[in-house]
């Protein structure tokens, strides 16, 4: 593996952990959603580079955009929770807790 | 000039950590400002000038500004900073992870400094991902009119999860 995939690839896994253990607010889960997507964007990028085949350059802009998409939506989301909870803390979300 | 690329590499992993073990979002949204300037400045390395171009404008300049007034928005006045233990142990925790695979899949033994760049075997007449980006409007041209109604698609369904008038609740934000 050379070190350029190792990098994004222990970016990808670490944007994942934190997405996994994202603590107190639900916008640093959508912060390592975008992480996420930034270093698959990247990676996206450098194999049409490495394997010089050119129309493989449309895929990381194809992904930007549903990425883009994506981030729109889930902003939505946190602005609606926020409007009906004060804040976008994790713990106030418990509507269906028994 | 190996290193250098390398170095942005590596700066690019240490914001994606930022934003992971970040201990509150404002710390996290630097942290994706600064791993996607580091990314932007790989592509650029390799050659791939346009796909880093695209990266700037459209996701720092685009994405990322809506993301900065969303977590002024959602986030607390008072945010906590890097200097309490619970999120130094955060981060070190998940860099021990990250250890333990490489470790574990024996990635070090076999671990190149090469570097593969746009210009490695010759240049071209009309560069690598210029001509590449533009056969979105040649063969592409569905994928780029999919794309362009999810867009629009996309406008709809945001506007329908803030409405709040008659369905949902409204607060003073």
């Amino acid at each position: 593996m050379s070190f350029h995939h190792l990098c994004f690839y222990s970016a990808f896994s670490l944007s994942t952990l934190g997405l996994a253990f994202h603590r107190a607010h639900l916008v640093s889960a959508l912060l390592c959603l975008e992480s996420m997507m930034l270093s698959m964007y990247i990676s996206l990028s450098i194999w049409p580079v490495e394997n010089h085949t050119t129309p493989l350059t449309i895929i990381p802009m194809l992904m930007l955009t549903f990425s883009a998409c994506e981030a729109g939506t889930g902003l939505a989301t946190l602005v609606a929770s926020t409007r009906t909870h004060g804040s976008d803390h994790l713990h106030n979300l418990n509507l269906l807790q028994c | 000039m190996t290193y250098f690329i390398l170095f942005m590499g590596l700066c690019f992993l240490l914001g994606s950590l930022s934003v992971a073990s970040n201990p509150s979002p404002h710390y996290g949204v630097l942290g994706l400002v600064v791993g996607s300037v580091m990314g932007c400045g790989w592509l650029v390395s390799l050659g791939a000038s346009f796909l880093a171009l695209v990266l700037f404008m459209v996701y720092l300049g685009g994405m990322l500004v809506v993301f900065v007034y969303s977590v002024a928005l959602a986030a607390d006045p008072f945010p906590e900073a890097w200097d309490s233990w619970g999120v130094f142990s955060y981060g070190l925790g998940m860099v021990g992870v990250l250890i333990f695979g490489v470790v574990l899949g024996e990635v070090w033994k076999c671990l190149g400094v090469d570097v593969m760049t746009v210009d490695s075997i010759g240049t071209a007449s009309v560069r690598f991902d210029f001509g590449g980006v533009a056969m979105f409007y040649s063969c592409g041209v569905g994928l780029f009119l999919m794309s362009g109604w999810g867009l629009l698609l996309t406008l709809f369904v945001v506007l329908e999860l803030v409405r709040g008038l008659s369905r949902g609740a409204i607060r003073a934000v």
